[in-house]
């Protein structure tokens, strides 16, 4: 009696999957009746992605012909599941560079819609949202816009209070206009903030200069890895620079803080106090920290009283800050890119930005108005620093390679991957920079056919 | 009488050959013991961080044994908004019940087939079975996808659950393996007896397979509970999301902190069905494994 039971359940469980098929494949068709339109924002499964949710309501309610439907996947799954979704035609309307794919990829893939008739059409107008014109312009190619600028991150310095005082230095000025505040003085500065030890329980060090990524550090000092028509031509250098002589110089300066002044601490020791990926600063071992302003966002958490500080003065005068404008994009394969862009509109309306600070735990706003508020976001930090490190930040910035050059992630896995011996302080730069040269062009020779 | 004389001596010989303790043996134990350490080390850090609150989880040198108990983490995990950890749970559950149901409807009745049945192209099909094997998920991935779509599946745990009720190449090996070593003599018994095929399949079979079944029913269970890249790919609402869409997205954002604390007690929680499956049917899971010759 039991085994008939058991063959009955079993019978009824494969007719109820296989009659659930045939149920949703009904429910799908009626989703397209109607005026309603239905626009799908693609992102990051993370707190401070997946707010906007919380701001659909407002939308829609103003909106009353639109909907928003958010679709979402973690950081290292986001590129994979875009991907499948538009080889099925199944893309989302909005998303944005989340994951390792940047702006010049999805543009060069020919993902992304030409948004200037939709703006032009709808009046939209970049002062009306208080997004600065230069910031504005970093997703314009030949004069065309593919993307609206809707956060704004960029690197500044951090530093441990508690280090500071107890080794008597002076803190690290937040204005970028303080000319005294240059490289030689911040490596001055570590040298006394530094306990080079073997012993990992006493050793700490005076700086972790993490600008950038590896390709673009040597800007900071005066070199540029790739030649400048990268910045006109979507992306695409047609010289690699890495056999110049300033450029080797700046790879030298930059792991010489490990290696010859040892202020900085090694791939090993950052590993050992903060995990394979996790940044070694937390840790409260490190007194000076140059990081992406996102770091801000946790200071909160830290187990040590954190300061807000300019970038020194390096080399270049002129770049001091990476700046990471995360935009907003509507995919080429969208069918209502109108409504797409009243969406985008809203989200980077003054008073929704400001309310987004808040519901993303402190994203920063790429409108300047709303931004005010987002200075004052921080405990413990002055809100008048903040903004005065941002200001110079703006002033001195030059966009992150990572949006603006194809198939960027290939590059940088190469970069990672090489300089891992100089970073370990096995190899020298010299050594290893004409084996980048060589695969780089390669790589790059093979990709852009 | 000669065995009655040899046993005792031959036991006092094994005591005494088990009970001083030399020092090969103490060093034996303590290399074991070490090893023990090394091993439950992991697991020790994921219970002491999961009791952690948030500024001692970044605390540096770690603290082995958590200074507060963090007791709340786990009811977090429960009452936020933003991770909805007992949905997923019961998503996983769903997907996992459903996966290892179907896999051993179909599996064992291909199995069944291939082991009792002889044809001449029996050899050949069941090549043809095995070959699939070769085939990563990525390269069936996309096409999958697409059918699934057209379907009007995507966003549902269907497409998660409906391809185990067609069978799995690695099951139906395993399980054929194990039925071709229950004697012909059985079946003919029973068909002397008028018993049907299917009779013979589920009156006979399956009551002998049992540790194969389990073996099958834990790999399945276990390869769904794990599956990211499926669930990744076909799940968009987060009230459809399972355990590992959860978790990897706890990790997501470059721009916070991981929720270390949290991780691992949702890792504590997750690990919790598996381990109960491996207890309740680990002699039968061990012995499928001897019995079938696969690992």
């Amino acid at each position: 009696m039991n085994k008939k039971w058991l063959s009955l359940s079993l019978c009824f469980s494969l007719v109820t999957v296989l009659a659930g098929t045939g149920c949703s494949s009904s429910k799908s068709d009626s989703n397209a009746s109607g005026d309603i339109v239905t626009i799908t924002h693609y992102t990051i499964d993370s707190p401070d992605r997946t707010f906007v949710e919380k701001l659909i309501p407002d939308f829609e309610k103003k909106h009353p012909n639109i909907k928003i439907k958010v679709t979402k996947a973690p950081y290292e799954q986001f590129d994979s599941k875009l991907q499948s979704a538009i080889a099925a035609k199944n893309a989302p309307d909005v998303t944005s560079q989340w994951g390792y794919g940047g702006f010049m990829e999805y543009y060069n893939k020919g993902m992304l819609m030409d948004l200037t008739p939709y703006l032009t059409e709808t009046g939209f107008k970049n002062s009306d949202y208080n997004i600065p014109d230069n910031v504005m312009d970093i997703y314009k190619v030949k004069g065309k816009t593919y993307g609206v600028p809707v956060n704004s991150y960029v690197s500044l310095m951090l530093y441990n209070k508690d280090l500071f005082d107890k080794a008597k230095v002076a803190y690290p000025p937040t204005d970028y206009e303080d000319k005294s505040w240059t490289f030689d003085k911040m490596v001055e500065d570590a040298k006394k903030l530094t306990v080079d030890s073997k012993n990992i329980a006493e050793a700490q060090y005076g700086v972790d200069f993490g600008w950038g990524e590896r390709d673009q550090r040597p800007q900071y000092f005066g070199g540029n890895v790739y030649s400048d028509d990268t910045w006109t031509n979507g992306g695409k250098p047609s010289e690699i620079n890495l056999n110049k002589p300033e450029v080797i110089e700046a790879y030298k300066k930059i792991y010489g803080l490990i290696w010859d002044q040892k202020v900085s601490p090694s791939p090993a020791f950052s590993k050992s106090v903060a995990g394979q990926f996790g940044d070694p600063f937390l840790s409260g071992k490190i007194a000076m920290s140059v990081v992406g302003s996102w770091s801000l966002a946790a200071s909160n958490n830290f187990n040590f009283k954190v300061g807000v500080a300019a970038v020194p003065q390096g080399p270049n005068p002129k770049v001091r800050s990476v700046l990471y404008i995360d935009p907003l994009f509507v995919l080429k394969d969208s069918k209502h890119p109108k409504e797409a862009l009243e969406w985008i509109k809203y989200l980077v309306s003054t008073d929704v930005q400001e309310k987004s600070i808040e519901l993303s735990g402190g994203n920063p706003p790429v409108n300047q108005k709303a931004a005010e508020k987002y200075y004052a976001n921080f405990s413990g930090i002055d809100p008048a620093q903040i903004k005065q490190v941002y200001e110079g930040a703006y002033k001195y910035g030059f966009e992150s390679y990572n949006h603006l050059i194809d198939n960027y992630s290939q590059i940088n896995e190469l970069f990672i991957n090489e300089l891992a011996g100089v970073e370990n302080g096995e190899k020298k730069p010299e050594e290893v920079l004409p084996v980048i040269q060589d695969k780089l062009k390669k790589l790059l020779d093979r990709v852009n056919k | 009488m000669a065995d009655v004389q040899l046993s005792p001596r031959s036991v006092k010989r094994v005591r005494s050959y088990t009970k001083p303790l030399s020092i090969s043996r103490v060093v034996g134990f303590l290399l074991l013991l070490l090893v023990t350490v090394i091993m439950l080390s992991p697991l020790w850090f994921m219970v002491s961080t999961s009791l952690k609150n948030t500024k001692e989880m970044l605390m540096y040198p770690p603290t082995l044994i958590p200074h507060t108990f963090a007791w709340d983490n786990f009811r977090q995990l429960f009452v936020s908004e933003e991770i909805k950890f007992g949905q997923q749970y019961m998503n996983s559950i769903i997907v996992g019940v459903f996966s290892v149901v179907g896999t051993l409807i179909s599996s064992t009745l291909v199995a069944f087939g291939f082991a009792r049945y002889r044809t001449k192209a029996s050899g050949l099909m069941f090549m043809l079975v095995l070959s699939t094997l070769m085939l990563p998920y990525p390269a069936i991935m996309i096409p999958q996808f697409l059918l699934f779509t057209k379907l009007g599946l995507h966003d549902s745990l269907l497409p998660l659950i409906v391809p185990n009720f067609f069978g799995s190449a690695y099951m139906i090996f395993l399980l054929r393996q194990f039925f071709s070593t229950i004697p012909d003599e059985l079946y003919d018994a029973g068909r002397i007896d008028g018993s049907s095929e299917f009779r013979l399949f589920w009156n006979l079979t399956l009551p002998l397979a049992g540790p194969a079944l389990s073996t099958v029913a834990i790999f399945t269970f276990i390869w769904s509970w794990n599956d990211l890249l499926a669930p990744v790919l076909y799940l968009d609402s987060q009230e459809n999301f399972t355990l590992p869409i959860g978790m990897a997205s706890m990790m997501s954002s470059k721009f916070r902190l991981a929720p270390w604390n949290l991780l691992m007690a949702a890792s504590i929680l997750s690990s919790l069905p598996i381990i109960a499956l491996f207890a309740v049917a680990q002699r039968r899971f061990v012995q499928g494994i001897v019995l079938t010759g696969i690992k």
